[in-house]
C-alpha cells in the first residue's frame, strides 16, 4: 500500500495544530525563519459581503515521480522502501538547494546547518501502526493519510451523497 | 541508522525504546471541556504529546497550543523555586529561597494582616488553571475572608447569569440531536477545539447553522447564514428577531402563556426594534435578521449556541446576553431535546458529567452572612445575590479606596494584571499593598510585583480530578516528577492551611500520622497529596466514586449509573427563578432598580464609548476597538513565550480590514499605531476579510502591546462588572515600516506581507 496526505479543505480551519504537532515530534528548533515542515496558509478571495477565506495545510505531498530526488545530485535523497515516503539523508546533503528547485511546492528546508530537512510522513511511526503526528493531532479531521485510492473513495462516497441529496 | 536508533528517533513506544505512553491532562486552557494528554516518557522526561483516544472529549486531538505542551512543561524560565523580592515592586529583582522561608514569610504576613486589619483584608485569587479553586475558597473561609475571586470575573460567569437572570439556570445546546444550531458569536476553530470537530460533523449531518459574529471566522464561514453585526450591537439585533418571531406568531404561545412572565412588556419593547431600525444599529441588511428569525423559530428543534465572553464582553453585556437567551423560551426550544438543556454542575464548572458532588459545601465551610462584604457587594448587588464569589473587577477601587474596608494582602494563584482594563492602573494600585504573594509557572510581569512567589507545576506534574459532560471522569496521576523544587497549587495550598493552624478536618485532620503526602518535605515543600486525595473522596462521596477506583483508570472512566437526561423538569418543578417562571422581566434586576443599568427587561444600550453614544470621541477615534478575539495559538497570556505557537504569528499584530487599511493608507506588515484616549502601542498591521470592516481585533496580554492598559478601569458592564473588551473606540494610523513585516504566514486569515 502506497501512503500520502490528503486535506479535506472543508474542514481545514487554519488552528496550524498540524504544525505544532510536526515540531512536537520532530524536536524542530524554530527560529525566526520559517523553518516549520508543515506550514498553513490562509487563502482570502473576495471583499465585504462576497468575502471567503479557506485555510491550506501543506507538507511534501511524496510525489510518486518525485522532481526533488531527481534532481539531488548527491543521491541525498531516496524513496522508503516500506512506506513509499520521499525521505533526506542529511549526512549525503551537500545543502546545494537543487532540490528546492525542483520542487513545485517549495517543501525543502534548510536548517542553521544548511542541510535539507523535511516532513518524512512519520515514516517509522507508519511502521508500527501510528499515524503521523500532524494527522493523529488534527481538531477537524480535516488532514488524513492513507492509501491514496483509499482516500479517494471516501471523497467520491461523500460526493455521492451530496448528489443524492441535491436530487 | 539502524533500526533501534530510527525507533527512539520516531519515539515509538514500547520495552525496545523505553518510552512509555502515560495519560494526563492539558490544562494550557481552561475550559469546561480539557483535552486528554498522552504523554510519552522516557528516562523520568516528555518526549512527545499527543491527544488521548480514550478520551470522550478530545478524541486523540489538540490544538496547536496544547501541542506546545514540552516547550511548557520545560521552558527555560520556569520557576524551580520559591523566591523573595530584594528590589522595587515590579523590577524583577529576586533571589531564590527555601520553602521553609517562604511559606513562613507566607503565613507570618497573613497572620499578621488579620490580627491588624481583619482576615477580610487579604484578598484569595484564581487565575488559571480552575483546578485549585475549591480548596482555595475553602482556605479564604476558613481564614475569615470573604474576599475569594477567580478569573471568572472576566470570563464565563456574565454569560451564566443572564441565562439565570432569564430561566435560573444556564442551558446549553444540544448538540446531538439538534436541526439547527444558532451560534451566538462562538468560535470553537480557535477555543475550546474538542467542539471544531463536533461542528464538522454536525454539519455532515445536514445540521444548519447561523452564525453571529462581527468576525469572518472558521465557525461563521461555514455557516449557512452569517450576520456580520457590528461589535456590541447583539442586544438590539436579539430583540429585532424577537420582534419578527412574535409579530409573525412564530413563537411557542403554550409555553409563553403557561410559563413566562412579563411576555407583554417584552412584546411591546421588542416591537421598538424594527428591521430597518436594527440594520441601522447593527450593519446586519434587514432581510438577514429576518430570514435568521424564520429560520430560527421555524427549524425545531432548534439550539443556541452561547459563548463565555463575547456578548458580556459590553459595558451592556448582561442585558444583550439575556435577550439573546431569550429566543430559546421564546421559541420553545428550552429544556427540549435538541434545544437548550438546562445545567447542573457536577465538578469545577462542568455540567451534565452525571453525577453531583459536595464541591459547593467544600467550597464554602461558612456561609457568607458570617463575614464582611465581599469583593463588589455594594457596585454589583446582582453578581452578589447570584454568584459565590467577589466581584474581582472592583479591587482596584477598593484598594485605592479602603472602601469599605482596607484590603492590604494578596494570595494569588495565577494572577495576571492584564485581566483588567487598565491594566497598569491595576499595578500602581497592587504595589500598594502590604503583602502579596503568586503562585505561578513563570515569574511573569505580575509575579514581579508580589513579595514572594511560590513554583507551581504543570498539570502533567500533579494529579487532579477532571470530568466532562460524555459522562466521563479522570483522576490524572503525575506522569513526571516536579520539576526543580515546584509542587502542585493544592499541595500549597494544603500546607497553608495547616501552617496557618486553621481548624480543617479535612485539610488539617487532628489526627493526622505524618507520612507520604501528608505533610512537608526535608526541603519545608507541602507534599500533601494523600491528604488531596482524602478530600477528593468526601467531595465523590454523593456520586458513589472513590479514589481508589479512578486510580485504576488512569485514562478516566465511564461515569458509573450516570444520571439519564431528563427534559422540561419546569414542568413539575416550576424554574428557579423568583417567580417560578421564565423572567422576560428579571426580578431579581427589579429589586435592583435603583442601581444604574437594572431594568427588568433585557433592554439594549449602545456601547458606553460608540460612533453613536459618544460622538465627540469617535470623531477622533473612529474605529471599534475589540481587545477579546481569539487567535488559534494564543490563550491569554499563556503561550506567548513558547517559541512553536509564537512562530505561528510572531509579532504583536492587529486584524484589519483590508478596505478599512486602504482607506487609512496602510499595507500588509506596516507599523501602526493604535490608540485610545487612555494611550497608544504599535503593532503590525495584518489585513485580513476576518476583520470586521469597522473594528480593529488586537489580541490582548501582549507583555510588549498591551492593548488592555488602553481602556479606562471603569469601562465595565453595570450588572455584571465585566469589561467592556469587545467594543470601544480606536485610531490606527500608519507610522512607517521600521522592521522587516513578518515572513510567515499568519494562521487565521491574513495575506502574506508584501
Amino acid at each position: 500500500m502506497s501512503h500520502a496526505f490528503y486535506l479535506d479543505v472543508d474542514r481545514c480551519t487554519g488552528c496550524s495544530a498540524c504544525a505544532v504537532a510536526c515540531m512536537d515530534q520532530n524536536d524542530l528548533e524554530i527560529g525566526p525563519e520559517p523553518t516549520a515542515w508543515r506550514q498553513v496558509f490562509g487563502v482570502e478571495t473576495g471583499a465585504g459581503s462576497t468575502a471567503r477565506i479557506r485555510y491550506v495545510s501543506l507538507a511534501c505531498m511524496h510525489c510518486a515521480d518525485a522532481p526533488c530526488l531527481i534532481a539531488c545530485p548527491a543521491g541525498a535523497l531516496r524513496r522508503d522502501s516500506g512506506t513509499g515516503a520521499v525521505v533526506v539523508a542529511s549526512e549525503l546533503c551537500i545543502g546545494c538547494h537543487s532540490c528546492s528547485m525542483a520542487c513545485p511546492f517549495g517543501v525543502p528546508r534548510f536548517g542553521k546547518d544548511g542541510i535539507m530537512q523535511k516532513c518524512d510522513l512519520c515514516s517509522v511511526r507508519l511502521e508500527y501502526g501510528l499515524e503521523p503526528a500532524c494527522v493523529r493531532v488534527c481538531p477537524t479531521k480535516a488532514l488524513r493519510q492513507g492509501d491514496p485510492n483509499e482516500l479517494g473513495l471516501e471523497t467520491e462516497r461523500k460526493a455521492a451523497e451530496r448528489l443524492a441529496a441535491g436530487s | 541508522m539502524d533500526k533501534l536508533q530510527r525507533m527512539i528517533k520516531g519515539k515509538i513506544p514500547g520495552e525496545a525504546t523505553g518510552i512509555e505512553v502515560r495519560k494526563s491532562v492539558c490544562t494550557i486552557c481552561d475550559p469546561s471541556g480539557i483535552c486528554g494528554l498522552d504523554c510519552y516518557v522516557k528516562d523520568g522526561r516528555v518526549v512527545k504529546v499527543e491527544g488521548t483516544l480514550e478520551s470522550p472529549n478530545n478524541a486523540g486531538t489538540l490544538c496547536s497550543k496544547g501541542a506546545a505542551q514540552r516547550q511548557w512543561i520545560y521552558h527555560e524560565d520556569r520557576l524551580r523555586a520559591p523566591l523573595k523580592r530584594i528590589g522595587p515592586r515590579g523590577s524583577g529583582a529576586m533571589v531564590p529561597i527555601s520553602w521553609t522561608e517562604a511559606l513562613d514569610t507566607v503565613v507570618q504576613n497573613l497572620a499578621r494582616l488579620k490580627a491588624e486589619s481583619g482576615p477580610e483584608s487579604v484578598v484569595f485569587f484564581c487565575g488559571y488553571p480552575k483546578q485549585p479553586r475549591p480548596f482555595l475558597q475553602r482556605l479564604a473561609f476558613e481564614f475569615g475572608s470573604p474576599n475569594y475571586c477567580t478569573e471568572s470575573s472576566a470570563c464565563f460567569t456574565a454569560m451564566a447569569m443572564s441565562w439565570r437572570l432569564d430561566y435560573g439556570q444556564l442551558a446549553g445546546p444540544d448538540m446531538a440531536n439538534t436541526k439547527l444550531v444558532l451560534v451566538w458569536a462562538s468560535n470553537p476553530f480557535y477555543a475550546n477545539t474538542p467542539n471544531a470537530r463536533r461542528m464538522m460533523d454536525a454539519r455532515d449531518r445536514g445540521v444548519k447553522f447561523i452564525v453571529v459574529d462581527p468576525r469572518l471566522s472558521p465557525m461563521a464561514g461555514i455557516a449557512d447564514l452569517h450576520l456580520r453585526l457590528r461589535p456590541g450591537t447583539d442586544g438590539a439585533l436579539a430583540l429585532a428577531m424577537a420582534n419578527v418571531i412574535i409579530s409573525e406568531e412564530l413563537y411557542d404561545r403554550q409555553f409563553v402563556a403557561e410559563w413566562t412572565l412579563g411576555f407583554d412588556e417584552f412584546r411591546a419593547y421588542a416591537a421598538e426594534f424594527d428591521l430597518d431600525r436594527v440594520e441601522r444599529i447593527t450593519g446586519v441588511p434587514a432581510e438577514q435578521i429576518q430570514e435568521a428569525a424564520r429560520l430560527y423559530a421555524t427549524t425545531k428543534p432548534a439550539a443556541l449556541m452561547t459563548s463565555s465572553t463575547p456578548v458580556v464582553h459590553h459595558t451592556n453585556g448582561v442585558q444583550n446576553q439575556r435577550a439573546c437567551a431569550a429566543l430559546a423560551g421564546l421559541t420553545g426550544n428550552y429544556d427540549v431535546p435538541g434545544g437548550n438543556v438546562p445545567q447542573t454542575f457536577s465538578w469545577l464548572e462542568v455540567s451534565g458529567a452525571g453525577f453531583t458532588t459536595r464541591e459547593h459545601e467544600f467550597a464554602m465551610p461558612r456561609p457568607w452572612s458570617d463575614m464582611p462584604p465581599r469583593l463588589g457587594a455594594t457596585r454589583f448587588p446582582v453578581w452578589t445575590e447570584m454568584i459565590d464569589q467577589g466581584q474581582a473587577m472592583d479591587l482596584p477601587r477598593q484598594i485605592a479606596t479602603g472602601d469599605p474596608y482596607p484590603l492590604r494582602g494578596l494570595m494569588a494563584f495565577g494572577l495576571n494584571h492584564r485581566m483588567w482594563p487598565d491594566s497598569k492602573g491595576f499595578l500602581a494600585v497592587a504595589d500598594k499593598l502590604d503583602f502579596v504573594c503568586v503562585t505561578d509557572l513563570f515569574l511573569t510581569d505580575t509575579a514581579r510585583h508580589a513579595d514572594i512567589v511560590l513554583p507551581a507545576c504543570t498539570s502533567v506534574e500533579r494529579s487532579e480530578l477532571r470530568c466532562y459532560p460524555q459522562k466521563y471522569v479522570i483522576l490524572t496521576q503525575p506522569v513526571i516528577e516536579p520539576l526543580g523544587e515546584a509542587r502542585s497549587d493544592t499541595d500549597i495550598i494544603i500546607g497553608l492551611v495547616q501552617k496557618l493552624g486553621l481548624r480543617d478536618p479535612l485539610l488539617n485532620p487532628a489526627d493526622s500520622v505524618d507520612g507520604p503526602g501528608r505533610g512537608f518535605l526535608k526541603n519545608g515543600a507541602p507534599d500533601m497529596g494523600a491528604v488531596f486525595e482524602d478530600a477528593l473522596d468526601w467531595i465523590l462521596e454523593p456520586s458513589g466514586m472513590m479514589v481508589s477506583e479512578l486510580k485504576k483508570h488512569p485514562a478516566g472512566m465511564p461515569v458509573p449509573n450516570a444520571a439519564p437526561p431528563a427534559f422540561k423538569r419546569y414542568e413539575t418543578k416550576g424554574f428557579p427563578t423568583p417567580s417560578g417562571k421564565m423572567e422576560f422581566t428579571s426580578k431579581v434586576l427589579e429589586k435592583h432598580s435603583d442601581v444604574p443599568g437594572h431594568v427588568a427587561l433585557p433592554v439594549y444600550a449602545e456601547p458606553k464609548l460608540s460612533g453613536v453614544s459618544t460622538p465627540e470621541v469617535a470623531e477622533k477615534f473612529p474605529l471599534v476597538l475589540n481587545t477579546g478575539s481569539r487567535l488559534p495559538m494564543f490563550i491569554h497570556s499563556r503561550t506567548f513565550r513558547l517559541p512553536w505557537p509564537r512562530s505561528l504569528r510572531r509579532q504583536a499584530t492587529a486584524d484589519i480590514n483590508p478596505a478599512t487599511a486602504l482607506r487609512l493608507g496602510i499595507d500588509q506588515g506596516n507599523h501602526i499605531e493604535l490608540s485610545t484616549p487612555q494611550g497608544s502601542i504599535e503593532v503590525l498591521a495584518n489585513l485580513t476579510e476576518l476583520a470586521h470592516p469597522e473594528t480593529v481585533h488586537m489580541f490582548h496580554d501582549y507583555p510588549e502591546a498591551d492593548v488592555n492598559a488602553l481602556l479606562a478601569g471603569d469601562y465595565l458592564d453595570p450588572i455584571s462588572g465585566f469589561p467592556g473588551y469587545r467594543a470601544s473606540l480606536c485610531a490606527v494610523k500608519n507610522v512607517g515600516q521600521s522592521t522587516p513585516a513578518p515572513t510567515t504566514p499568519n494562521a487565521g486569515g491574513g495575506k502574506e506581507a508584501s
